[in-house]
């Protein structure tokens, strides 16, 4: 008998639960962090916001961006999603997401990284974290080759010696590590030089293609000479390496500061900005993650509510403090207490604020695969760094001039 | 009186639980998949998807890097397809007699079937990796790491595939074997045919069958490669181990093309069909009983 009642029970929460409950308002939202570090934060929007109710899904980047499209293409959104920032142009042109241009507009002092949210002048989402990468420098393998290790390369000049003393230790050490042999991942290594040295890709109103320069041409010439002086690989060994104390220097993101202290404990390494040529800045790519809502979602308001708060800095620090593999886009108080006792994660904030987003463009897709693919046909020997530049700018061009992504829809801003 | 295939019904009943899902999760999409290879479609875009006839075909048809995937799909299944069939065959051979540990053998050779190829990716790109256990066999060959080299990071993967599907096709042909009539092999000895003619005369004929099934299988399969490339290198080092439905995947989910990736994938069915029916022709079964 008891236990009828509670299949009974069961069966009426089944029924019951999975819609408002007790007169509350619910806001779903997909996102990809662990639960265990988004739910105490959710729970504390919910007590100061008690008419809603939060769902929270977790989404894999395997597997995100497909069930993002399907929930798009089938109208069944969430109200509230965050978006990796590679994905966000594809999203953004097509008119899935609102326009939060004026509600976002008192929101502009207090977050950073607007460019990775917009798109044509229109703001479709708040930037949450920002991702960026940074140099990372084995001390002991500095001292080794009799370089000063008590702080990190600042010039290229600099980088090139240290990594080339670092590479004649021989014994399986390389000077620095250059990615290649895989997709998505090249154009983050190489363009922080090219910036660095004052390149571009696009101009400003993404209607020219300014690729194609002597400063691009240098950067490239740089990059390979880096390569040179190391070794060449995917991420995922660059970084095993570089644990196992094989790597001089390497660019790379703030996930190696979860990752050391747990796989190589004993590693003495350092962290700081992108080194810069003799004359120029210390530039890096910068990505992250959006909070958008759809223009299909059941509750924008409650979808923007939850947005505002988890972009405030407290609760964006929560999930940098856990996961360091971001910094928030909120503009974070000069002497605030965590990043003072943190320097490394400091070094990847400070990055963070000149990094550079990649243009939203609808055909960002192509203009990114033309690039890695120029910068691996010069790695692989078989175009001088001048063609590789030339041709990664003609099939910018190419992208310009004959789009491939489908524009059907007007842009809910456009109209 | 029931006709023969009628089946009544009791017999659609029993049948359903597989029809039901095949209609809806394999006819359906086929189906829904052809219409939008003639569509411009995006999952993103809240209007309509317009008609554009067959502008996808001939943009596929003109695209250099299709061309390309289509190369090297076509390399790595004919690359494959000899090496595997061979060391199947031989290894059924072999493992046909009797001997102590058989079973041992038989389950060993057949092992990488039952692992996830997502495991075995993962696990070879650890075997090929620059610092990885075989680095002094490739330095051997001048080559750092196979992975990172356009030379030889498609090969890499053949070899792989090679490795984990022998076993799968040794069963098949161990049933083949089991199905050869013994008299055949009795008779043959008596008229004083040695081991070699046997198997030249009497196993590779009698195996016809087993031959084209392996044939045709394993090309619908090589061709159809994905997952190993997705794992271990994403298409590059510079395109060459693009295969088509990697092209077609990046078209689908990174550029939300679906129209066009639908009419690569229907190109790619066009490729198979064609293949599949000219190894039965050559084989002389085209018309024979499955």
């Amino acid at each position: 008998m008891r236990r009828w009642i509670a299949i009974a029970a069961l069966a009426a929460c089944a029924a019951g639960c999975g819609g408002k409950s007790g007169g509350k308002q619910q806001v779903v939202f997909w996102q990809f962090w662990p639960t265990a570090t988004v739910t105490p934060i959710v729970e504390r929007f919910e007590k100061e916001n008690p008419d809603l109710d939060v769902v929270v899904e977790q989404l894999t980047w395997q597997a995100g961006q497909e069930k993002i499209a399907a929930a798009v293409a089938s109208g069944k959104v969430p109200d509230l999603v965050a978006l990796g920032s590679t994905w966000f142009p594809a999203f953004a042109h097509q008119g899935a997401l609102a326009d939060w241009t004026d509600s976002s507009a008192t929101l502009q002092d207090s977050l950073r990284l607007w460019p990775m949210a917009s798109m044509d002048g229109r703001v479709y989402g708040l930037p949450w974290l920002g991702g960026t990468r940074a140099l990372f420098y084995n001390k002991e393998l500095f001292a080794r080759a009799g370089i000063d290790s008590s702080k990190g390369p600042e010039t290229w000049t600099e980088l090139f010696a240290a990594c080339q003393k670092v590479n004649a230790l021989g014994g399986g050490v390389s000077g620095y590590g250059a990615n290649a042999g895989e997709r998505y991942v090249l154009f983050k290594k190489f363009m922080p030089y090219a910036w660095s040295n004052g390149g571009t890709i696009l101009s400003d109103d993404m209607k020219r293609v300014t690729f194609d320069s002597p400063a691009n041409v240098v950067a490239l010439r740089f990059y390979l000479a880096l390569a040179a002086a190391g070794r060449t690989d995917q991420q995922a060994a660059i970084d095993l390496a570089f644990k196992q104390g094989k790597i001089g220097c390497v660019l790379s993101g703030a996930w190696l500061l979860k990752q050391i202290p747990k796989d190589a404990p004993e590693l003495r390494y350092g962290v700081c900005l992108v080194p810069r040529p003799d004359t120029g800045r210390h530039l890096s790519f910068a990505g992250g993650e959006i909070l958008s809502t759809f223009a299909k979602s059941a509750n924008p308001t409650g979808a923007w509510r939850l947005a505002r708060f988890l972009t405030r800095a407290d609760n964006a620090l929560v999930i940098a403090r856990e996961q360091k593999s971001v910094q928030p886009a909120a503009v974070m108080p000069a002497d605030d207490a965590y990043f003072l006792s943190h320097p490394e994660e400091r070094v990847f904030l400070d990055q963070l604020a000149s990094a550079v987003p990649t243009p939203n463009h609808p055909e960002w897709g192509r203009m990114e695969a033309a690039i890695e693919t120029a910068v691996e046909e010069a790695l692989y020997k078989r175009l001088t760094p001048e063609k590789a530049v030339a041709q990664a700018a003609h099939e910018i061009q190419a992208a310009l001039a004959s789009p491939q992504a489908s524009s059907s829809s007007p842009r809910p801003g456009a109209r | 009186m029931r006709r023969p295939g009628d089946l009544g019904l009791a017999g659609w009943v029993f049948l359903s639980p597989w029809l039901i899902s095949f209609l809806v999760f394999g006819l359906y999409p086929i189906a829904a998949s052809f219409l939008l290879s003639f569509r411009d479609y995006s999952p993103l875009s809240a209007g309509p998807s317009p008609y554009v006839g067959l502008a996808n075909y001939a943009e596929a048809l003109r695209d250099g890097t299709f061309w390309h995937a289509l190369r090297n799909t076509l390399f790595f299944t004919f690359g494959t397809l000899p090496f595997t069939t061979a060391i199947a065959l031989g290894l059924a051979v072999c493992l046909d007699r009797a001997f102590p540990g058989r079973t041992i053998f038989r389950a060993g050779f057949f092992l990488p079937t039952v692992v996830s190829v997502v495991v075995l990716s993962i696990v070879f790109r650890g075997l090929y990796a620059p610092d990885g256990p075989l680095t002094g066999l490739f330095q051997a060959f001048g080559v750092r790491a196979p992975l990172l080299d356009p030379r030889t990071a498609l090969p890499s993967i053949m070899a792989m595939d090679v490795w984990a599907a022998s076993g799968y096709y040794m069963v098949i042909f161990l049933a083949g074997l089991k199905s050869i009539p013994g008299e055949l092999y009795e008779s043959a000895a008596l008229d004083g045919a040695g081991s070699w003619r046997r198997f030249v005369g009497i196993t590779l004929p009698m195996l016809r069958p087993t031959f084209l099934f392996v044939l045709v299988v394993n090309t619908i399969r090589s061709l159809q490669i994905f997952t190993e490339v997705f794992i271990m290198t994403r298409g590059g080092p510079l395109d060459s181990t693009l295969t088509v439905v990697y092209y077609l995947y990046d078209q689908a989910f990174y550029r939300f093309r679906l129209g066009y990736a639908s009419a690569v994938a229907y190109l790619l069915f066009a490729v198979t069909l064609a293949i599949a029916l000219l190894q039965m022709r050559w084989l002389k079964l085209a018309g024979a009983k499955e």
